[in-house]
């Protein structure tokens, strides 16, 4: 068995009184798309916090790539190759597609212009063109601003830019919040194939969401949350739709010993 | 409108338009929406050059000429200084109301050092790293949370009430030595219009060019996206509020060059003026875009038709009328615009998400 990409082990949070997670255990394997689903207030997006390195658990361990691990801001996860897509985008609207992609690691020209900090806009440009069409989702030309993009394609920057990121880690973990939320059907489609192209490059991704279909449709494996315990941990082949739903609701009783 | 048939014409340029990369399955953007695009972000222009033909002819012979035309930027010269502030403050998501009292303290400090047997370029150099200090200071408070527009105004009233104790509750007048930045002329054109192309040039290579200069406008435009991208966003917001400090000090001291006098009285009237450039630029105070080149232009408007209406011995008061009238109505031109633009791009099936105006 290969190492899992990301491992938390009795993962606990709490705020105040309330238990907002509770022994959870949870991995995500390099290439494997992992759905995690749960009511409203199941403690998904918590956990998502946790790995993002939002939130600071009250108890357990994460470990990325076998080494354990504390983060105590999301730049500590992103430096060990955790790359967050978060639900709003997080976009500059006004800035084009290539700036975008390139925020925070822009390629600098070479020579004196470069000490000055004088940026090499054609080399983004090219260097993004190249990613997209890695993952083959170039449809907008590089110079064009994000605010003149469809929601398909705003969301397809977003998650290539991650992408992009988790890449120069070698195998890294994309965690994406609601990655079709605000999607039209063929929108939607688009964004799953995405999902299984990167997958298929070895990036463990966690998928987040209240979409079932989605989840069925890229997901290897889906956990499933109800009041901040893990109730379900099964491969998506297989999985009833009704006992699905069941541990979500609550109505069906957890896979796991309590 | 009658600016529609000249910017169809120069919409043609292909500078504008968005250039169709070459892949083919990369879909190019409808003819009338770059035609649009390029009236909202380079009709200023338009409208300017309309206004110096209107001129030109209306006023002819006195207003089409190399001289008075340096009379106009010359004329510009300070309001573009300050905008250049209010502007890249706007842009980079914080507007900085203390501008008129930085330039007051700036210039007074400056001043005080010059009438105390200092050499020029230590005042000099003091007036500007007053600005450089308001800057982080005014930053550095906003940090903490708190809203900018009462921040600096908080600011504006502590610097001109400092740069009055400074001056003694009097001015320091006759400071000749600061005339090579004043009044002189060099090669015919006067000093504060070098001063001003090099700030514009400079800023302008800087926001565009530079990595810094890029975060920052991208601070301005979504500062929540940049700390996610893994960028200390509070240093750009600091940056920034150091970029209009600086500004305000120059100006200040370039205005103290042309009257040879450094006065502690900080005048609202600047930071309007300013405003006005901005605001006519088409710089969303929402933050995040906007040009310099186009703050410059918005700037020498005023400039212009003061000018003009001045040669035709019109009241200067219909100027401020006029300049108000042409605020207005870009601020409708924009909103069309921009309500088109989403409509084609809709019919295009592209789709345009909620556009903060």
């Amino acid at each position: 068995m290969t190492t899992p990409a990301l491992e938390l082990s009795g993962i606990e949070m709490h705020y105040g009184f309330v238990r907002a997670l509770d022994g959870i255990d949870f991995h995500v394997k390099p290439g494997e798309v992992v759905g995690l689903l749960g009511d409203n207030g199941a403690g998904k997006s918590t956990l998502l916090k946790v790995m993002s390195g939002a939130h600071q658990p009250s108890h357990g361990s994460i470990r990325v790539q076998g080494q354990a691990q504390t983060f105590s801001a999301p730049r500590d996860a992103a430096a060990a190759g955790i790359q967050m897509v978060y639900q709003d985008l997080s976009l500059v609207d006004a800035q084009d597609i290539a700036t975008n992609l390139n925020l925070g690691q822009e390629t600098l020209r070479k020579g004196a212009l470069g000490w000055l900090g004088f940026v090499d806009r054609k080399a983004m440009r090219r260097s993004s063109e190249r990613e997209l069409d890695r993952l083959g989702v170039r449809t907008a030309p590089m110079t064009r601003p994000v605010e003149m993009l469809s929601g398909g394609q705003r969301q397809v920057v977003a998650l290539a830019r991650s992408a992009i990121r988790v890449n120069g880690e070698s195998q890294g973990v994309l965690l994406l919040d609601e990655p079709t939320a605000a999607l039209g059907y063929e929108q939607t489609k688009n964004v799953e194939g995405l999902i299984r192209r990167m997958a298929d490059q070895g990036i463990a991704i966690v998928v987040v969401t209240h979409d079932l279909p989605l989840c069925y449709e890229v997901a290897d494996r889906l956990v499933i949350l109800n009041r901040g315990r893990k109730v379900a941990d099964l491969p998506t082949a297989g999985a009833d739709r009704d006992h699905v739903v069941g541990w979500i609701t609550g109505s069906r009783p957890s896979m796991f010993a309590a | 409108m009658t600016t529609n048939s000249e910017a169809t014409a120069a919409g043609a340029t292909p500078g504008a338009a968005p250039a169709p990369a070459g892949s083919s399955h990369v879909e190019a953007m409808p003819r009338a929406v770059s035609v649009l695009v390029f009236l909202r972000d380079r009709g200023i222009f338009v409208l300017w050059g309309l206004l110096i033909l209107v001129f030109a002819f209306w006023c002819s012979p006195y207003f089409f000429t190399v001289d008075n035309g340096l009379l106009i930027a010359n004329a510009g010269a300070l309001t573009a200084l300050f905008a250049a502030g209010v502007g890249i403050g706007i842009m980079t998501g914080v507007l900085d109301l203390s501008l008129p009292g930085t330039a007051a303290f700036a210039s007074c400090v400056c001043g005080w050092l010059l009438t105390h047997g200092s050499p020029t370029w230590v005042g000099l150099t003091a007036g500007l790293a007053c600005g450089v200090v308001v800057g982080i200071a005014n930053g550095l408070i906003a940090l903490r949370g708190f809203n900018p527009i009462i921040v600096t105004i908080g600011s504006l009233s502590v610097l001109s009430g400092l740069a009055a104790v400074i001056a003694g509750g009097y001015t320091f007048p006759g400071l000749n030595q600061l005339e090579f930045m004043g009044t002189h002329r060099y090669v015919g054109v006067p000093a504060p219009v070098y001063i001003v192309a090099l700030v514009f040039l400079v800023g302008t290579v800087f926001l565009t060019r530079t990595r810094d200069g890029i975060r920052l406008m991208a601070v301005g435009g979504n500062a929540e996206a940049v700390r996610r991208a893994g960028i200390s966003s509070n240093r750009y917001t600091v940056l920034g509020f150091v970029i209009s400090g600086v500004l305000a000090a120059i100006g200040g001291l370039v205005s103290t060059a042309v009257v040879t006098e450094a006065s502690p009285q900080a005048s609202p009237q600047i930071i309007f003026n300013a405003l006005t450039a901005v605001a006519l630029a088409g710089v969303a105070l929402t933050g995040g875009r906007g040009s310099l080149p186009r703050v410059l232009v918005g700037a020498l408007i005023l400039a212009t038709i003061s000018n003009g209406l001045t040669i035709r011995g019109i009241q200067p008061y219909w100027a401020t009328v006029c300049t108000g009238v042409l605020l207005l109505g870009s601020l409708m031109l924009e909103r069309l615009i921009q309500a088109s633009v989403s409509e084609r791009l809709m019919a295009a099936n592209l789709s345009v998400h909620q556009k903060k105006v």
